[in-house]
């Protein structure tokens, strides 16, 4: 049974008038325990000369010219900008079936998918961001600039764990070639700020440097707000999906395919 | 527009609004700007997150105030408070125009300083945004009523400290 107040100590409470501390817990307490104290404490609330002025002292934070660091910090990141479509149309073949009855594994391809949801690209474009650095490479051609990443690419099996130093820890999740007869690679870098990131590469162009197609960072802890789960970027997923045109390379298959690129 | 682009837009829009809360949050418009760049990063970092649909200011000002929460356990004594000079040096000659740095506003800014952390939350969310106090008892994480009791409490600070400084009578 929670105790009873009357309007006077309630209104007195809402704006703040009320000068017994004690009455001020107790009234805390109550309307935590009955929501429709709540109510009724809320509906008591008279005009508020204070929050008249505190809102005019504040406003000319509203109209102060905003820092350029801070839209900077919002600046479209083309490079990640994946062009979905373009990569849709670019997909001349159906997609195959699910390779589920292979016999090679039981893995189907959402599960793949759901592998190969998380990777790189934050680290990649977040580093450039982050750093204002120029070096990185941007646009339509990007094109990994981290050695340590391209030797992965190059050669580490699907599901070997490898250092990249500073970018963090790598692993290549799926091997597959696309329509084109490109091999391409996803893969995820768990950084070294707890960050993992998501990402599509493909070997293109008359070299054959690996070039990103997709990337994402995954969802990540802010402040106290929790994981969704582990799930990958979507760019990254939705990408793969569009241009495999392969049963997943693995084992040896794989490695012999990296060695023709 | 994208999706993503859109919400971008919107961000760029909140960041007035994001600097006010911050700078109430820490006291000192350097730290504010220090949050409020910090905010953004996580919002596009974790653009992802985001439930198109749902309020994007709300998900803003609770990565806003996560984070200054974590900064000032990390670093108990930051800058300090400052007011409005600041502010004009950062804002530049053209900020002297639109900031009015009255003698009464200073003093009201100086007030909600004063007061305690949890209660500047509730001042900046409550007073300020006017959220409900739902709503700010939901962004916090704490019962009602002890959001109403805070800003009670805020509000017979402020009260006192204008009132000894003639500001009300």
């Amino acid at each position: 049974m929670s105790p009873s107040f009357t309007d006077g100590q309630l209104a007195s409470f809402m704006d703040g008038t009320l000068e017994d501390e004690a009455l001020i817990d107790a009234i805390e307490a109550a309307i935590n325990a009955d929501p429709a104290l709540a109510e009724r404490a809320e509906a008591l609330v008279a005009g508020e000369p204070i929050a008249a002025m505190v809102r005019d002292a504040f406003a000319p934070v509203l109209d102060a010219p905003v820092p350029e660091r801070l839209t900077t910090t919002l600046a479209p990141r083309e490079a990640e900008v994946v062009d979905l479509a373009a990569v849709r149309a670019a997909k001349s073949a159906a997609l195959p079936k699910p390779a589920n009855d292979t016999g090679r594994s039981s893995w189907r391809w959402p599960q793949l998918g759901a592998m190969a949801a998380s990777l790189v690209v934050g680290v990649l474009i977040g580093g450039r961001l982050l750093n204002g650095g120029a070096d990185a490479p941007a646009g339509d051609d990007l094109v990994l600039a981290s050695a340590d990443l391209t030797a992965m690419l190059d050669s580490a099996p699907s599901g070997q764990k490898t250092d990249l130093s500073a970018l963090g820890e790598g692993e290549v999740v799926l091997t597959f070639r696309n329509a084109d007869g490109q091999l391409c690679r996803q893969f995820l870098i768990q950084g070294t700020g707890g960050v993992t990131s998501d990402a599509l590469a493909c070997a293109g162009g008359s070299d054959k440097r690996w070039q990103i197609e997709a990337y994402g960072r995954r969802a990540a802890p802010v402040g106290k707000m929790k994981l969704a789960g582990g799930d990958a970027a979507p760019a990254v997923v939705a990408a793969v999906d569009a241009m495999i045109n392969s049963d997943p390379l693995v084992g040896p298959d794989e490695i012999a395919e990296l060695g023709k690129k | 527009m994208t999706p993503d682009e859109t919400t971008r837009q919107a961000l760029i829009a909140l960041i007035p609004r994001l600097r006010r809360f911050a700078r109430v949050l820490t006291g000192s418009i350097a730290d504010a700007d220090d949050v409020v760049q910090a905010s953004l990063e996580k919002a596009m970092v974790n653009l992802e997150q985001y439930q198109p649909g749902t309020r994007l200011d709300a998900w803003v000002f609770r990565i806003a105030h996560n984070h200054w929460v974590d900064d000032r356990r990390r670093a108990h004594n930051r800058m300090g408070h400052d007011d409005i000079g600041e502010m004009l040096d950062l804002a530049g000659e053209d900020g002297r125009e639109v900031v009015e740095a009255s003698a009464e506003a200073r003093m009201v800014r100086a007030a909600v300083d004063s007061l305690p952390p949890e209660q500047r939350d509730v001042v900046a969310l409550v007073m300020l945004e006017e959220l409900s106090y739902r709503e700010a008892a939901d962004m916090l994480g704490l019962p009602i009523g002890t959001v109403m009791s805070r800003l009670s409490r805020a509000k017979a600070a402020l009260a006192r400290r204008m009132t000894a400084q003639g500001v009300v009578q």
